[in-house]
């Protein structure tokens, strides 16, 4: 099994003899740039993988011209093509990343997701708006489409001074476990806003019928308050961290939305192409719920149970509303003209 | 030469590959993994994570850093970042392979070829929400349902399921979304050149042996050639190869038992120069029907 070099070699296995060093080099600096990455190679070893890499490239469709080794081949594509993904495709700088995000992507993506955020809070609206007016009608709704996890005792049976202590007497968590609330609820909350964001891809309906359940719960909740005449009092309960909450879901929603109307409606292009292109915009979205789920999860674990005027509530939830859609609403707009 | 790829594969081999030219416009294979190398992946990243995260905790507990109330907020974030979060950020540090992608050997790459932007990597990541992590819970939470609920989710998941199979990439919901596909990592090993090998000299062909195998022929030789003899059937093998060319090709001398696979060799080599140089005067021959071929194309 040894190589003759002296024998008289037929011209591709000259051709072969010739550059194997280079390639060997090659694939070497391929591996390093690989497991540590392209910083680890110094200037020179640098410049040398790009001019290797070419020479490999030309290589390789000389070979394909020349040579009928099949061994040679694959070894030059796959060596060509892993130095490729090196040359062409390295790692993202992650540099920037963020604060780009949240100064022109985000706001950017949900000025251009109209129609789907429209879907969004409609849902999450309409259910609001059913479940209220379905517990009028028939108080037994409410268990129906509150979970008994969910309500907690909080049923129409409970009085209205019960019902009170729950607003303003620390609610589920006590004081000294706040941060695990918010742990918890974040990750919950997170979870859910996933899934209805995900689920959109199945022509939105999912995403519809969760949040729409989301606004069912809600509303159904409202009315038990209200009807004991603590509908004020809910309210800021709810807005402190609900607004920004609430609003998290629907965005999650809109986000799925984006997925399903490129299924549902691709327009002149084909579905692949149309979900690759309000994906965009979609996971934008979706991180923006994120965001404001992270948000909200503060606001209920630690600022509900310590601030206990309705009027801060009201002025803390909705003052924060108010800074998300001024954010969303102003941010960025200056590379669009 | 339409009917092979850059690599010269026949088209029955081509199944499975995507093409890519680069801007040095020699274009490049790369092969789609399978969905068992990408299913095992996943199942090896759950396990990592799953089985990580069981550890951790055991491990916390054993050393009681944290109060039981710290314990469970612990719990909570690391059950959330172990799903979602895990998968974008293992892709993001590692350029498109997790753990369980390096275990076995698969990457993701951008289909435009160029480098996967964070934008890819999160939306094809998110998807697996409904892909792998809502089957897998509904999965365990299955007891509990009615069979008419539990069918309508079966056949949902099932469908969602087959996307990758039928799609013509393999691409599941989520790649689609990113514009991603999952490759095997390209792995360059050099065998050596056959046609450089020692042999014990002595036989001689003429055109007229050598015009009658192609290309294909000549490389499935070259397999054979790759995997020397270790047992009586092998060589059983190899000298059944061996006397099927010397009768197809007429070759007018005895080759004894013992030295046939140096008569392949030396029929390889020689075999292999007659065709490269054929080709360089632009006369391909792409297997043993080239004869018959060069007929009807030409009217």
């Amino acid at each position: 099994m040894t190589a003759a070099p002296s024998l008289d070699q037929i011209r591709s296995a000259r051709f072969r003899a010739e550059r194997e060093p280079g390639w060997k080099r090659l694939d070497a600096l391929v591996l390093r740039s690989e497991n540590n990455g392209l910083r680890s190679l110094g200037y020179d070893e640098a410049q040398e993988l790009a001019s290797l890499y070419r020479q490999a490239m030309n290589a390789l469709s000389v070979a394909r011209a020349i040579s009928m080794d099949k061994a040679l081949l694959t070894y030059l594509d796959a060596l060509c093509a892993r130095a490729y993904l090196v040359v062409y495709a390295p790692q993202e700088s992650l540099h920037g990343l963020f604060t780009r995000l949240i100064s022109h992507g985000i706001p950017q993506a949900a000025r251009r997701s109209g129609p789907a955020l429209l879907i969004g809070f409609v849902a999450m609206l309409l259910g609001m708006f059913l479940g209220a007016v379905l517990y009028d009608l028939d108080k037994s709704w409410f268990y129906t489409f509150v979970p008994g996890s969910l309500a907690d005792g909080r049923t129409p049976e409970a009085s209205a001074n019960y019902l009170r202590s729950t607003l303003f007497d620390g609610g589920p968590g006590s004081h000294d476990d706040l941060g695990s609330f918010a742990t918890f609820l974040f990750s919950h909350n997170t979870q859910v806003a996933i899934l209805t964001f995900a689920l959109g891809i199945f022509v939105t309906l999912p995403s519809f019928v969760l949040t729409f359940y989301n606004g069912l719960i809600l509303g159904t909740f409202w009315k038990v308050f209200a009807e004991k005449g603590l509908g004020y009092e809910v309210t800021g309960w709810l807005s402190i961290h609900g607004v920004t909450e609430m609003a998290a879901f629907c965005i999650a929603c809109a986000g799925g939305a984006q997925l399903g109307l490129a299924v549902l409606l691709p327009g002149q292009l084909s579905r692949r192409e149309a979900l690759r292109q309000r994906g965009r915009d979609a996971v934008k979205l979706m991180i923006l719920a994120g965001l404001m789920l992270v948000c909200a999860a503060i606001l209920e674990g630690f600022f509900r149970q310590t601030v206990q005027s309705t009027e801060a509530r009201l002025a803390i939830g909705w003052g924060i509303g108010l800074g998300w859609v001024l954010w969303l609403g102003l941010s960025g707009r200056e590379t669009q003209t | 030469m339409k009917a092979h790829t850059p690599t010269n594969l026949p088209l029955w081999e081509t199944k499975g590959l995507l093409r890519h030219t680069p801007p040095e416009s020699v274009p490049l294979t790369f092969r789609l993994s399978s969905l068992g190398a990408r299913m095992g992946a996943q199942s090896l990243d759950v396990l990592f994570t799953y089985g990580g995260v069981f550890a951790l905790i055991l491990g916390l507990v054993w050393l009681g850093v944290f109060s039981w109330n710290g314990l469970i907020t612990f719990y909570a974030l690391i059950t959330f970042f172990m799903r979602i979060p895990y998968y974008i950020l293992s892709e993001l540090v590692w350029n498109g392979r997790t753990l369980g992608k390096r275990v076995v050997g698969v990457r993701v790459i951008s289909l435009d070829g160029r480098r996967l932007t964070p934008h890819q990597i999160v939306a094809r990541n998110l998807m697996k929400e409904v892909e792998v992590f809502l089957p897998l819970s509904t999965l365990l939470g299955a007891a509990e349902m009615t069979w008419w609920l539990a069918l309508i989710l079966l056949t949902w998941m099932g469908g969602t399921l087959l996307v990758p199979v039928f799609s013509k990439l393999n691409q599941r919901l989520g790649d689609m979304v990113a514009g991603t596909v999952v490759v095997n990592t390209p792995k360059p090993q050099l065998l050596p050149d056959l046609s450089a090998q020692m042999a014990t000299r002595g036989y001689e062909f003429r055109a007229e042996h050598l015009g009658v195998y192609g290309r294909f022929e000549l490389q499935t030789l070259e397999t054979i050639l790759r995997d020397p003899p270790r047992n009586p059937e092998m060589r059983k093998r190899i000298s059944e190869v061996a006397q099927t060319i010397h009768r197809r090709i007429s070759y007018d001398e005895e080759v004894q038992a013992s030295r046939e696979w140096d008569f392949l060799l030396e029929f390889y080599r020689q075999q292999r120069e007659f065709l490269e140089s054929r080709t360089l005067f632009g006369d391909t021959r792409e297997n043993k029907f080239h004869a018959v071929e060069a007929k009807p194309t030409k009217g």
